[in-house]
């Protein structure tokens, strides 16, 4: 992956005054809303790095101040064009602190516009050693959903269940960890060697499919606990 | 998402839920995932040494709705197939008879994987080399 790591987006021509800009939001000549650059991505927008450790308070500063300047409300009188790109960009702001602001929505954003995970038609694959294990943690699971149904010992069985949790939380956490140790290689090699970015790319896409393994256990498990 | 009639009647009535002993050489075991939606599903087929066909085959999945419909369907086509007759089962097949909509198509092709899966491991045991193509495609 070649991307430049310009903090800032690629010049584009303002709509209005029809200068070569190299802002990301305002034009620098004639201070009008730009429109939103093809290429830009959420990284960019807050005109900052692809780096995975985001500032938490330096990410919600930006984004109130940049929600106040691109809200509707300071566009009531201005042309029908200019309303509709801040609406557009608004929402498109909303967005973007959403997906940066959630520490995994980051990594499947990034490892997203980096090209290395495509979602959809079956493009992942899962290690067997994974597979087994998710399978045999179902299997248990699936053990303590039929002894419910059988209404068995339920005292006991809760005590079961919670362990369950327990168990899967504690894997959803180690997960976690791990995401944060590759989050941060991430971050180190970031203007190092395209081999080097994407062996961490491929362990982040493997501890992402991990992850939502472990998350449906998580999810499954407390299902049976309400 | 309304499922078709087809996916929820697999689903209320799987068939050929359970499982084969991963021990016995004449019975093959795929086990595939698709991670996105952390579906896992295992196909089991005992297969004859001579005549090559699927006399058994067994399923447990953990996923969707349509994942388990896809997985039940499978072993029903599979039974009663030689290997090469179940090979050829495509998931465009699996698509069409359930009606799956697009969203759900990764069904489909984790129960194809399976299928390729669990006779590639069968060939393992015989010691037949598996051609590439046979193998779970991602």
């Amino acid at each position: 992956m070649t991307a430049p790591l310009t903090e800032t987006n690629p010049p584009q021509v303002c709509w209005n005054c029809h200068e070569r800009t190299s802002g990301t939001h305002f034009c620098a000549s004639c201070g009008k809303l730009l429109q939103m650059p093809q290429a830009v991505d959420y990284f960019a927008l807050f005109e900052m790095s692809r780096k995975l450790w985001i500032e938490m308070d330096g990410l919600e500063q930006k984004f109130l101040q940049l929600s106040w300047k691109l809200h509707p409300d300071n566009f009531v009188n201005a042309t029908e064009q200019e309303r509709e790109l801040s609406l557009k960009r608004s929402s498109e702001l909303n967005d973007a602190y959403r997906t940066l602001r959630d520490p995994v929505g980051r990594v499947e954003y990034l490892l997203g516009i980096e090209g290395a995970r495509k979602e959809g038609e079956h493009k992942q694959q899962a290690p067997p050693e994974l597979l087994e294990e998710v399978f045999e943690l179902n299997e248990s699971l699936d053990e303590l959903r039929e002894a419910k149904a059988a209404r068995s010992d339920l005292a006991a069985l809760r005590s079961r269940l919670e362990s369950a949790e327990k168990n899967f939380q504690g894997k959803l956490g180690e997960v976690d960890a791990q995401l944060q140790v590759a989050a941060r290689e991430w971050d180190a090699a970031l203007s190092g060697d395209a081999a080097t970015r994407k062996k961490i790319m491929a362990q982040l896409n493997g501890l992402l499919n991990r992850r939502s393994y472990i998350r449906n256990l998580v999810t499954n498990v407390q299902k049976e606990l309400l | 998402m309304a499922y078709s009639e087809k996916v929820v009647d697999h689903y209320n009535n799987p068939r050929n839920v359970g499982s084969l002993s991963k021990e016995d050489p004449n019975v093959g075991t795929g086990l595939v995932g698709a991670p996105e939606c952390g579906d896992v599903m295992k196909l089991q087929m005992k297969i004859n040494p001579d005549t090559k066909v699927i006399e058994e085959a067994k399923f447990k999945t953990f996923g969707c709705g349509s994942a388990i419909a896809s997985s039940s369907l499978a072993t029903e086509w599979v039974k009663g197939k030689t290997v090469e007759e179940a090979l050829s089962i495509k998931n465009t097949d699996i698509v069409r008879e359930l009606s799956l909509p697009p969203v759900k198509i990764h069904c489909s092709v984790l129960a194809e994987d399976a299928i390729k899966a669990a006779i590639g491991d069968w060939k393992k045991k015989h010691g037949v080399d598996v051609p590439a193509s046979e193998k779970p495609s991602h």
